[in-house]
């Protein structure tokens, strides 16, 4: 049985410079763990597009183009299919040194080969779990979050709601242990800016006529006041119900109608079109149609390896391998997002601090953000947990 | 200070600058808007004299060989065309021009330089007769692109590269990469100093001319804004007054900068994300264009006030200001 399916692959050869200096990539993923159902519902119904993220990396590689060339600089990906059947040790020892090592892994996966790496002293990028205990509780000094937390997502929301004047919220979530552990920092987001909580709803699925209360939109949505439904449905499975059948005539945001994104296809300004366009198009042999643009994993991922190409005059290179390292933790290291603000990382739990959008299925409503929301140190930072409050101090 | 000698010294100001803008001669300035897909033409008092239906999406503007005429670039259409302000109508049409975004002209040669945004290059035309004379690789999305004036160098800035390549005027071929910060967009020559604004970067870099050496930068930082707020993109030098104004994007201000000493003087403010900036030719007026809030504000800069704004089309992109 083969220990180890390893693609590699030499995105560039020239090797004209004198000196030149390789950047490591790697992508770690699990074809095998991920066999099942990932953004689809009941009855293979796809909720959402989930594509593996190295066409992300790769867009980001050939961007980066001009800068490597610029630089003496040669990229190399690998990409690392792990077997869950055999030790995850020997997998990941296959892995270089001083790669960027981009973990794509289901949630307890990924914690263990976070755990391990940073063991051995590896850099590591979260490009896939907005889950806050990854960044509150693990919270590693070798881990980087290029995707947004929970928090980040639910502050953009929820200031965006508060700027509407739609401070009544009626939370509608699933049953499930991530729903509610995502329902209280929705919570929390909603009341950090001021926005009244209607009432709490729990849904089922369950069609049976003494669940009514629970599963019809009508009746789950009645005998309360508010401005707008916020719907907690991490699966995916029930939301979509909700939006035109609330008992009020009333928006619905959150999981389902508008939804706090990091990426969307339709944003208009700041470069997006051409990034978008670019994306579709970049790889001649496989065209993405029209439309199509990157997922939350994969824009984090995009996100990571500009991260480190955006930043590469801040360190005097000297060794024959880039060490991502000593650009992350660079106090210049900024990453161009096309986002109208520019990213860089929170020291104290190794965060990509960004703007979030908020976007129904066809357009951007908003960027937060939103205007009068201040912070007193960096534009961006009303946006999850700030320094004070964070108990990861990586500093 | 007692009332009295308030209202002398405020009555003193209006008197002097009502003196002033009495004494600014007259000014043609085109603009072009690029979602209208149109140029208005502007008189001194701000009112819009013409309206011409021009092509898709013009953005990049520079002007002619005669005085009656702007180079345009039509990005949609993948064109430049040469307008006649004094006619209204197309001198002449070069095509095709793949995404041509942003455009420069040396006079002496008769060329044109034109960056491609989709195509990763820029490209050089006889301005006269419309050939392709060379095409040059450039990062992905180049935007500004300017030639000294004895057309030996060429810059053209690369947004996503975050890179200025250098060409040789003569051969074409590449000289060497400046590298500069995030999202470099305009590029503005002023005697042997390059000056490349970069959006993301928040902050403009100035670069010699020749040895190609960072000199230094201006970072800016308006009341009540934070540094990366600051999205600068057009330069523009007003050499008798050694000013330079820079047009701070989403932070809706044009900033004063002395340009010895690189120190900001002021912070005016004006509409939503000032890109394009134009400067009458008897250097009294500064037009700002304000690219989310379809005007343009006219600023005086004897008092360095904002005089008015008034509507513009939609987006507007580029200005050229004529006598």
């Amino acid at each position: 049985m083969r220990l180890l399916t390893m693609l590699l692959i030499i995105v560039t050869s020239t090797m004209s410079h004198a000196s030149v200096v390789t950047f490591q990539i790697a992508i770690v993923t699990s074809s095998q763990i991920e066999a099942s159902n990932r953004g689809r519902s009941f009855a293979g119904i796809q909720t959402r597009v989930e594509r593996p993220i190295r066409r992300a990396v790769e867009l980001a590689l050939f961007e980066s183009k001009t800068s490597f060339e610029a630089f003496g600089i040669v990229p190399k990906l690998q990409v690392f299919d792990i077997d869950a059947e055999q030790p995850l040790n020997e997998q990941l020892r296959a892995i270089h040194s001083k790669a960027l090592v981009i973990l794509d892994l289901p949630k307890s996966e990924f914690i263990e080969a976070a755990k391990r790496l940073d063991e051995w002293g590896r850099t590591t990028v979260n490009v896939r779990h907005p889950d806050i205990d990854l960044r509150d509780t693990l919270c590693l000094p070798s881990l980087y979050h290029t995707i947004p937390s929970e928090r980040m997502y639910f502050d953009a929301l929820g200031q965006f709601l508060i700027y509407r004047g739609w401070r009544k919220v009626l939370i509608v979530h699933g049953p499930t242990e991530k729903d509610k552990v995502r329902t209280k920092i929705l919570e929390r987001s909603l009341k950090k800016f001021g926005a009244d909580i209607s009432d709490l709803r729990e849904f089922t699925l369950s069609h049976h006529p003494d669940d009514r209360d629970q599963n019809r939109p009508e009746f789950l949505t009645g005998g309360a006041s508010y401005d707008v439904v916020a719907v907690i449905d991490s699966a995916r499975d029930f939301g979509r119900y909700i939006q035109y059948s609330t008992r009020r005539a009333r928006p619905v945001v959150g999981d389902v109608g508008l939804i706090p994104v990091g990426w969307h296809r339709t944003l208009e300004r700041y470069g997006a079109p051409q990034l978008n366009e670019r994306y579709q198009l970049f790889d001649e042999v496989n065209p993405l149609p029209a439309g199509e643009s990157m997922s939350e994993a994969e824009f984090a991922a995009w996100s990571a390896v500009k991260l480190v190409t955006n930043s590469l005059g801040t360190i005097n290179q000297q060794e024959d391998t880039l060490d991502p390292k000593q650009i992350l933790t660079h106090p210049d290291a900024q990453v161009d997002l096309y986002k109208g603000t520019r990213g860089s990382i929170r020291r104290w739990n190794n965060q990509l601090r960004q703007p979030i959008l908020l976007a129904t299925g066809d357009v951007v409503v908003a960027v937060a953000p939103m205007p009068k929301f201040l912070h007193p140190k960096h534009y961006v930072d009303t946006l999850g947990l700030d320094e004070p409050e964070s108990p990861c101090n990586l500093k | 200070m007692n009332c009295n000698r308030r209202i002398i010294i405020y009555a003193t100001i209006v008197l002097v600058s009502t003196v002033v803008w009495s004494r600014v001669l007259a000014f043609e300035a085109i603009i072009t808007n690029e979602r209208s897909g149109d140029v208005i033409h502007v008189d001194t008092d701000g009112s819009i004299t013409h309206i011409v239906p021009i092509c898709s999406r013009p953005r990049g503007m520079a002007r002619g060989s005669a005085k009656t005429q702007v180079v345009i670039a039509c990005s949609d259409d993948h064109k430049v065309i040469v307008y006649n302000r004094a006619t209204r109508m197309i001198d002449l049409e070069i095509a095709p021009v793949q995404g041509a975004m942003n455009v420069a002209v040396h006079h002496a040669s008769s060329r044109l330089f034109v960056t491609n945004e989709g195509a990763a290059r820029a490209s050089v035309f006889d301005l006269s007769s419309g050939q392709l004379i060379a095409e040059l690789p450039t990062g992905l999305e180049p935007d500004g692109i300017a030639i000294t004036d004895d057309g030996l160098h060429i810059f053209v800035a690369s947004e996503n590269a975050g890179l200025v390549h250098v060409f040789d005027g003569v051969t074409y071929r590449q000289d060497e990469v400046i590298r500069t910060n995030l999202r470099p967009r305009r590029i503005a020559l002023f005697k042997n100093e390059l000056w490349v604004s970069s959006e993301m970067g928040s902050r403009v870099e100035i670069f010699d001319i020749e040895t190609r050496d960072k000199l230094d930068e201006v970072i800016f930082a308006p009341k009540g804004f934070r540094p990366e707020q600051m999205t600068p993109v057009d330069i523009l030098f007003n050499e008798p007054a050694n000013e330079v104004y820079i047009a701070l994007g989403s932070a809706n201000h044009v900033a004063v900068v002395d340009v010895a000493t690189r120190e900001i003087t002021k912070y005016i403010l004006v509409g939503r994300r000032a890109w394009g900036l134009g400067l009458s030719h008897d250097n009294q007026t500064l037009i700002v264009l304000n690219g989310l809030s379809d005007d343009f504000t006219l600023i005086d800069l004897k008092t360095k006030r904002p005089r008015l704004t008034k509507r513009a089309g939609l987006i507007p992109h580029s200005i050229e200001v004529f006598k």
